[in-house]
């Protein structure tokens, strides 16, 4: 796919957000069946799955400008959304290198690194062509950037950034830039270890799918990432749906009708990854979000009759937990009629090569 | 207590003296010591006395404790007087709070930041449930709450008091619980009496 | 950064004391290696004439360095045979196979100081904790038990360390280690790394002054013993049958015959490769089964352990 992208777009306001036909073909439908229920659902994060969206260790896609400049405004009115304790310096520029080097080995054309050393005191050269940037530095020496690696690296990501420091047997959530999520507050979250910050999951922890996660992730090994797809749902394409701004952003929900509903209501999926740092033995925890709205996730047949039969079957406690309970009823009245009842095969992919014109 | 399935709340316990310890510190809330409670720390405490400071934290005049005694007036007084002692602390002391969680997290945080470990601290929940609640539009917290819904200190808005807990903030999460349909506020009941 | 394993070159060999190898290794294709963290070991697979050793060594060498990985290598005069091959038969220009590096032995990024203790050759994952701790400005102090005359052999690595002390065993050169442990200020933390003995006793000193387990770490480097009496293993799953040998591993027998065993560390310790047993008593040797499970006698850490009972069943 070639990268043309489309900086005018917007995730508040007029929210103009929309997805190109080849975007909805890679979109990451994260429903293999027609049920839900959570799992331990890792699988490594190789170079190859079922859209493209997977095939590249940090994706890059239309939207990467028009994202980068929603997070710097998120942040100019909230610079707490990007938080390190004191301790995580190397991991954050172990987080650096790892992007930078991911980025510019994939997207040539848009981005490049250039290194005199691979040590720390080393003077290195990035250059990122669709944000404008030019910056010489010294890997290992913050004073070096115009703020600290982690935030300087990551307001030039897609998707959220959580480093977890490991120790006592357990992960804590001890970095952050977070933008994007699905409702969970950073500033509040900080410092919390595995258990405390997934405290408010409903189900999962009965399940035990915590303990199984974490007993696997602090095995997890340097080269060897791992990826999982979660989701929910938002009303209009927004990127910054932050306990923060429920306020500005929570009467949405009650907006959306049987007749509004395709083009209001949004799946909202989070491509998550996980890879052990080299340097620190931190654990850095990339969400990437990808956002579609029902209407154009319906131009896949499968997709669309599939999150018919998932939504109407998801437990209570979940339509709950992800805020769905106001504007379930009218999504599902919306999305009813595509669906034909047709059995449907299992796998996540889109199943056809090319979408029937609108 | 009101129950969730929420599993961020610390649980507590009731407190044992370690007796490999080095130094050991118990810190109670003054306002939550009865007599049972002071004879039932005596007898905990009973085999590392020697080893033993008690602080009684806005106690009244009379009340007795374990080891050696130190009256404070207030918390902010014993939070402030733990992080800056001279001879700060080591890595064999324990800490032991006894209180309101307002309270044990005020001075667990003081005692984090002078460098005491949380395995270092014990904490025993007495008196009162009220809550220390922090507004996650504002980030302003909110003392004394007693009720599942609060008017934030700082912003005003009304909150729902949510069970998910931060040991850094010593606090609960406070949601707008009107955001979606503004002016729609449950009635307020006192759930953390 | 995505791989399993690395082919690497013997660029150098070069023996620092009469038992002590220093080996350095490159990538083979003249490319970089991925960085590594301090504390962390790389599996090397050492080609023998009639067999394979698989042997974790620390990595010595600057964390984060890609231009070459440095290990160690005592030689055990009781050896199995990996410690032998790396001193007799690999040479420069040689090639072998490695995983990637990995740590079950990470400095705690949140100490205020960290109080190092290492018995022998356990000094190696220490050498790359003193170069991470001295570019951080970490304080950091390190207490060497070694022969009087290895004294010297480290120095190269230890330069920038900020408190080093040796001791040996003559009269006024014994550690003293509950005298070390009785005085340490709080955010502190221990880490221990040596013979099982020094291992041992110092885990137990702490846990006697009244420690936090928290903050005391130990590295079980290749201290437990692999070998033993033979009994015969049945992979109940692929139905095969292998005669575990006297100087072999559980692990390596399954590995010999082909089968595919998940493993991570081989000393016991990371609870990658526990597997079934359905039928058949253990004798377990690793630090990582809790006591409920090594009663229960249903699970086995096949790198280290092996059987009480002539057959042990697999679920494998």
């Amino acid at each position: 796919m070639s990268l043309v992208f489309k900086p005018e777009e917007t995730f508040r306001g007029d929210y103009t957000y929309r997805n190109s036909d080849a975007a909805i073909l890679r979109f990451p439908f994260p429903f293999p069946e027609d049920r839900y229920m959570y799992s331990v659902n890792i699988e490594p994060h190789v170079r190859s799955g079922p859209t493209d969206v997977f095939h590249r260790p940090f994706d890059i896609d239309e939207h990467y400008v028009a994202e980068c400049r929603d997070r710097a405004l998120t942040l100019e009115q909230d610079p707490g959304r990007c938080q390190a304790l004191p301790h995580m310096m190397t991991a954050q520029w172990d987080t650096l290198e790892l992007l930078m080097e991911n980025m510019a080995a994939d997207y040539p054309e848009q981005f490049s690194l250039t290194k005199e050393g691979d040590v720390f005191g080393s003077r290195w050269t990035w250059i990122n062509r669709p944000l404008g940037i030019e910056q010489s530095f010294i890997f290992g020496d913050p004073d070096t950037l115009p703020c600290e690696p982690f935030e300087y690296i990551t307001r030039q990501a897609q998707g959220d950034f959580a480093i977890c420091d490991q120790r006592e047997d357990n992960l804590y959530l001890d970095a952050g830039m977070v933008t994007s999520q699905a409702d969970w507050s950073l500033a509040f979250n900080v410092g919390m270890n595995f258990m405390e910050w997934h405290g408010p999951v409903p189900l999962a922890h009965q399940a035990g799918v915590f303990e199984r996660a974490l007993k696997y992730l602090l095995m997890l090994r340097l080269g060897q990432p791992v990826r999982r797809l979660n989701w929910t749902m938002s009303i209009n394409p927004r990127l910054d749906t932050s306990p923060e701004s429920y306020p500005e952003w929570g009467p949405d929900r009650a907006s959306v009708t049987v007749e509004n509903a395709g083009g209001k209501v949004h799946l909202r999926v989070e491509l998550q990854t996980l890879w052990r740092l080299p340097r620190s033995n931190a654990i850095l925890f990339p969400i990437r979000c990808f956002l579609i709205s029902v209407e154009e996730l319906a131009r896949v047949p499968k997709w669309g009759k599939r999150l018919h039969r998932v939504l109407s079957s998801l437990p209570p406690e979940l339509v709950e937990y992800k805020g769905l309970t106001r504007y379930l009823p009218a999504t599902l009245a919306w999305l009813a009629p595509l669906d034909d009842g047709a059995e449907l095969a299992t796998g996540i992919g889109p199943d056809i090569t090319e979408l029937a014109p609108l | 207590m009101m129950q969730s399935q929420i599993t961020s709340r610390p649980r507590y316990r009731e407190l044992v003296a370690e007796d490999t310890a080095g130094a050991h510190l118990l810190i109670v809330e003054g306002d939550t010591l009865t007599p049972r409670q002071m004879a039932a720390l005596a007898a905990a405490f009973a085999p590392v006395a020697e080893r033993m400071q008690t602080w009684l934290v806005s106690a009244p005049a009379t009340a007795l404790a374990p080891g050696r005694v130190r009256k404070l007036q207030t918390v902010e007084e014993a939070a402030a007087t733990l992080e800056h002692m001279d001879e700060g602390f080591g890595i064999a002391d324990r800490l032991y709070l006894q209180g309101t969680e307002p309270f044990m997290w005020m001075l667990a945080a003081a005692a984090t930041r002078a460098g005491l470990s949380p395995t270092q601290i014990r904490m025993q929940h007495a008196g009162s449930l009220k809550r220390r609640v922090w507004c996650t539009h504002c980030h302003q917290t909110t003392e004394n709450v007693t009720t599942n819904i609060a008017t934030c200190a700082g912003c005003g808005r009304e909150l729902l008091v949510r069970d998910h807990f931060s040991r850094r903030l010593g606090a609960f999460m406070g949601v707008m619980v009107d955001a979606e349909a503004p002016g729609e506020v449950p009635q307020r009941e006192e759930v953390f009496p | 950064m995505i791989g399993e394993t690395l082919e690497l070159t013997v660029v150098g060999v070069d023996d620092i004391a009469p038992s002590l190898r220093h080996v350095r290794l490159a990538a083979a294709d003249g490319g970089q290696l991925p960085p590594a963290s301090a504390g962390a070991n790389i599996q090397l697979r050492l080609q023998g004439e009639a067999r394979t050793w698989r042997n974790a060594y620390s990595l010595i060498s600057q964390p984060g360095r890609r231009d070459v990985y440095e290990i160690i290598v005592r030689r055990v005069p009781e050896s199995r045979g990996g410690s032998a091959f790396v001193h007799e038969v690999l040479k420069p220009g040689d090639r072998l196979v490695a995983s990637w590096p990995s740590n079950l032995f990470a400095p705690q990024r949140t100490a205020r100081h960290h109080l190092m203790i290492a018995g022998g050759i356990g000094i190696t994952p220490f050498l790359s904790y003193v170069a991470d701790f001295a570019h951080n400005g970490a304080s950091h102090a390190l207490h060497v038990c070694c022969r009087e005359s290895e004294t010297a052999t480290f120095a190269p690595w230890l330069q920038d360390c900020g408190d080093l002390n040796y001791y040996w065993d003559a009269d006024g050169h014994r550690l003293d280690i509950p005298a070390l442990l009785a005085q340490q200020p709080a955010g502190t933390h221990l880490y221990v790394c040596g013979p099982a003995a020094l291992n041992d006793q110092v885990i137990q000193a702490a846990a006697d002054a009244g420690w936090p387990a928290s903050h005391v770490h130990c590295e079980h480097f290749g201290a437990a013993l692999s070998g033993g009496t033979p009994f015969t293993a049945f992979l109940s799953r692929s139905g095969i049958e292998v005669e575990v040998g006297e100087s072999e591993s559980l692990l390596e027998a399954i590995e010999r015959i082909g089968a595919s065993a998940p493993c991570l560390c081989r000393g016991g310790a990371c609870g990658v490769c526990v597997t079934g047993v359905l039928e058949g008593e253990p004798e377990h040797r690793d630090h990582y089964l809790g006591a409920d499970e090594r009663e229960g006698g249903q699970l086995i850490m096949p790198c280290v352990s092996r059987a009480r009972s002539a057959r042990l069943v697999l679920d494998l």
